[in-house]
């Protein structure tokens, strides 16, 4: 198991719809796709990297060759995926306490949702509905989403300054070079290794160190 | 299509795996023991994938049986006419679906296009493990109909036959390309540095450390100082 690429975590869950509620769910990702404000309250949260949402229809799951059997399923599934960033007990809680009534916009068709308040409840679905990951990579394990954002930020005003600012008298640098930094200072930080979130996440990094040494 | 969100393009493949086992352990297990046996960060095969932001791989067994209690409407409705018979009460109780296949799932968050993207897999997929050198066939080398790919092409047209579409995309980060994003990483790193070492100089020396700094980070040039794909460390 693999749920953890230094800042981010994987999320994949698997959950049930009756197929002729599926509909439902499409015309509200639909409207959601179309109208970004719904998604505002998604992109307050902040944490998130990507995420996605797939429907797999009763008959939709990959059927290559005759020798395949086919999938004679109830129901259709919604596939979950989520690369966000902190500990598994916090994306889910953010979720209950920022955007309940989004989120059980998106899951209430599916079987047996139980709601994302109270909070319970919902820790006990996601977690029986979750799948461990195998491999999870991560371009930048020290950068969180916000470090992305900010980062584009920075380079743009750095390049700005350059080339406004770096061929000025001292003092005339000086005034620009603070206003930088100034008008920066929320975009800063340094990064460096996570924490250990998680002691199997830990235990994975630590095995692999091991066998590169060999 | 909302398969994209902007320049970022969400991939899902759900490959069946065959039925079979080698020396007593099934194909699917083989599968997963290569997944978590392949090196992570910088090393990881999928930090030689052009444009991979994010990008995972697991085995899905089966499906869940909703055996938990909940809120549901149809349970809910079925309430009324238990009353009368419990027949209604053991109808409305949840399915039990299983899986005839087990399936290998590969979730990418990528920069840019579908076909170039499966084509840098095919292209670039590589690492080693136990001393021997591996690409990308050796992970869906058990999967059905995969023996029919032989070369990059059929391998993207394989993919794509595998491919599901999302029904929503949320792209929380930025949709640059993983070069433009690792630079601005890289940037943000080297100035906050800077800032903190300068603190309390002279708008001379700071002026002056600031030219060498340019010349050293070269704010512009993509290929130049920047951090590498999967870099764990400062």
């Amino acid at each position: 198991m693999s749920n953890i690429a230094g800042k981010a975590y994987a999320m994949n869950v698997i959950t049930p719809i009756r197929w002729y509620k599926v509909w439902i769910n499409r015309l509200i990702f639909k409207i959601a796709l179309n109208k970004p404000s719904t998604l505002k309250g998604l992109v307050t949260l902040s944490l998130i990297h990507y995420a996605r949402w797939v429907i797999i229809p009763r008959n939709g799951f990959p059927h290559l060759h005759p020798s395949q059997p086919k999938e004679n399923l109830s129901y259709a599934y919604m596939l979950f995926f989520s690369n966000f960033n902190g500990s598994w007990d916090q994306y889910v809680d953010s979720f209950t306490f920022a955007i309940p009534s989004g989120l059980d916009l998106f899951w209430k068709w599916n079987v047996r949702y139980p709601k994302s308040v109270p909070l319970t409840p919902f820790h006990c679905y996601i977690k029986h509905n979750q799948i461990d990951t195998a491999h999870y990579y991560n371009a930048y394990p020290m950068a969180a989403s916000n470090d992305v954002k900010s980062a584009k930020k920075v380079k743009k005003a750095l390049i700005d300054f350059k080339s406004v600012s770096l061929e000025k008298s001292p003092d005339e640098f000086f005034v620009d070079y603070n206003r930088l930094l100034n008008d920066l200072q929320s975009e800063f930080g340094e990064m460096r290794h996570t924490p250990i979130v998680s002691l199997s996440a830990d235990a994975v990094k630590r095995r692999h160190l091991q066998s590169q040494n060999q | 299509m909302a398969t994209r969100s902007g320049n970022a393009t969400a991939l899902t493949v759900l490959s069946p795996i065959k039925h079979g086992t080698v020396g007593g352990t099934s194909y699917a297990d083989i599968i997963r023991e290569r997944c978590l046996r392949l090196p992570i960060h910088e090393r990881s095969p999928l930090s030689k994938v052009p444009n991979t932001y994010l990008a995972r791989l697991f085995i899905l067994d089966d499906v869940f049986y909703e055996s938990l209690p909940g809120n549901d409407s149809v349970f809910n409705f079925s309430d009324i006419f238990s009353f009368f018979s419990d027949q209604a009460r053991r109808n409305a109780l949840p399915k039990k679906d299983h899986l005839k296949s087990k399936y290998l799932v590969f979730s990418s968050n990528f920069y840019g296009d579908l076909d170039e993207y499966l084509a840098g897999m095919w292209d670039n997929w590589a690492y080693m493990d136990g001393g021997v050198q591996r690409d990308v066939r050796y992970i869906w080398e058990y999967c059905v109909a995969f023996d029919e790919v032989t070369d990059r092409d059929g391998f993207i047209s394989y993919m794509k036959r595998c491919q599901l579409d999302a029904s929503l995309f949320f792209n929380g980060s930025t949709d640059d390309s993983l070069q433009e994003q690792l630079k601005s990483l890289y940037l943000k790193q080297e100035l906050t540095k800077f800032a903190v070492t300068y603190q309390g100089r002279s708008a001379t020396e700071i002026q002056q450390a600031f030219r060498l700094f340019i010349e050293r980070v070269q704010p512009e040039n993509l290929s130049g100082p920047s951090w590498t794909p999967g870099q764990s460390a400062p």
